[in-house]
């Protein structure tokens, strides 16, 4: 997880395959923020969460938006992008860990009021995200389509 | 129209002969009475070898509060298993260094996704007590071999290639086949006889996407189950995607539970920082 003011950064985060990317920006302030977790829910190890919290989707996506409010961010102003929970063929629900993780994004956006403004998510393909902190584009590369910004 | 095979056979020899090392130490490794005698008698000409098993063996990975700087410091603090993986991993490393362009893969990108299934697949292998790990762990390493050969003919045949997977449900693998007339794994298991590899060690690497068709079921299962595991963390995924099959009956017959997955990707998670240093030094 990285969330920062400096109009030079660019944050990145890449080849998300089942895994899910969140960006933010506010576009008042300048502030981005990047999030890569692997898995839905801390509850299958609490003391892996407690010293890898971005690696889930409960412990990870409150501190991305928190840290992002440190620096002055305002959700009503986010621009907020999720991307990747892909899967491989054939799963039929089964260790569908691309799914859930996206269903654990879209409860907690829920419970929190958070709206997403793009969401590519699912099918067979891989995902890298880059977010420019200057002016917040957002660019999304899947893998067979090429690079875009959304 | 279908590629002639034959040329892409006959780029098999661009590869770089390293394995034979491979094979003795795997040999070495499989008799009881091995020793680190003969372990050192096949490494200790090849000093590139010997100073990539230290760097490795130093690495974060293993956490060491000891620099080691001899083979016998290496036995003596990491365990002959540990050593022979070591040896094994920079017998192989040589090949898997270069970016694939027909896979969009960066320089570097298919050797972590190499060494990380290695690394998963040995792990699994421990936890279902097979004898042989060392074979799964370098079947794992080396099981994508046919990717760096078949890279430049996947780059000028992507658009047909792409077009049966995302319009016509084919799988990657069962692309490349169609379009090229070998896929990566068929290539791979054509390469590992070349190199003179134990049939097992032909066997799990041509089935490491069918493994239920393997001869050494439980060995392809487990490289099958561990590069699953890689895809689903965007381990060395490229422009072929997660377009692989899911095939549950492989997980069933390793007793292998949705939970014990999970927990294998949060394990892997947990330590990345350190595999990516063992990388580095390999």
């Amino acid at each position: 997880m990285k969330v920062s003011n400096d109009p030079e950064a660019v944050l990145v985060t890449y080849s998300l395959g089942s895994c899910i990317g969140i960006a933010v920006y506010d576009p008042e302030v300048r502030v981005a923020g990047i999030l890569h977790f692997m898995l839905p829910d801390s509850s299958l190890d609490p003391a892996k969460a407690g010293k890898k919290p971005f690696m889930f989707a409960d412990t990870g996506i409150p501190p991305l938006f928190k840290e992002a409010y440190q620096l002055g961010a305002k959700k009503q102003r986010m621009r907020i992008v999720v991307a990747g929970g892909a899967q491989v063929l054939d799963q039929q629900g089964f260790f569908n860990i691309g799914k859930r993780n996206h269903m654990a994004v879209r409860k907690i956006f829920w419970k929190n009021k958070a709206m997403v403004s793009y969401e590519d998510v699912g099918g067979n393909v891989n995902r890298t995200v880059k977010l420019a902190v200057k002016d917040g584009s957002c660019l999304l590369k899947v893998s067979g389509k090429g690079e875009f910004l959304v | 129209m279908k590629k002639d095979i034959g040329d892409i056979l006959a780029r098999i020899d661009t590869l770089n002969p390293v394995p034979q090392v491979a094979n003795k130490v795997m040999a070495v490794s499989k008799d009881p009475q091995s020793s680190m005698g003969m372990l050192s008698e096949i490494i200790q000409y090849d000093q590139a070898l010997t100073a990539n098993l230290l760097k490795a063996a130093n690495s974060a990975y293993f956490g060491l509060s000891k620099k080691v700087d001899s083979l016998h410091q290496a036995i003596v603090y990491l365990g002959m298993d540990k050593v022979v993986d070591l040896v094994l991993l920079g017998a192989s490393s040589e090949n898997f260094g270069q970016a694939q362009e027909g896979y969009d893969l960066d320089s570097g990108e298919l050797w972590r996704y190499s060494v990380s299934s290695a690394l998963i697949a040995r792990d699994l292998a421990e936890k279902k007590h097979l004898d042989d790990t060392h074979a799964v762990f370098t079947a794992a390493l080396v099981k994508d071999i046919g990717k760096v050969v078949l890279s430049q003919y996947v780059a000028e045949s992507f658009d047909k290639i792409n077009f049966l997977v995302s319009k016509h449900g084919f799988s990657f693998r069962e692309a490349e086949k169609g379009v090229l007339g070998i896929d990566h794994a068929e290539l791979g298991g054509m390469i590992a006889q070349r190199w003179k590899f134990s049939e097992k060690m032909v066997d799990i690497i041509q089935h490491h996407h069918l493994p239920m068709e393997a001869r050494f079921e439980t060995e392809a299962a487990i490289v099958y189950l561990a590069d699953t595991l890689c895809m689903t963390m965007g381990i060395g995924v490229g422009s072929d995607g997660l377009a692989y099959r899911f095939q549950k009956e492989v997980l069933n017959r390793l007793g292998f539970t949705d939970r014990d997955f999970q927990e294998v990707i949060a394990g892997f998670g947990e330590q990345i920082a350190h595999v990516e240093d063992l990388i580095g030094a390999s």
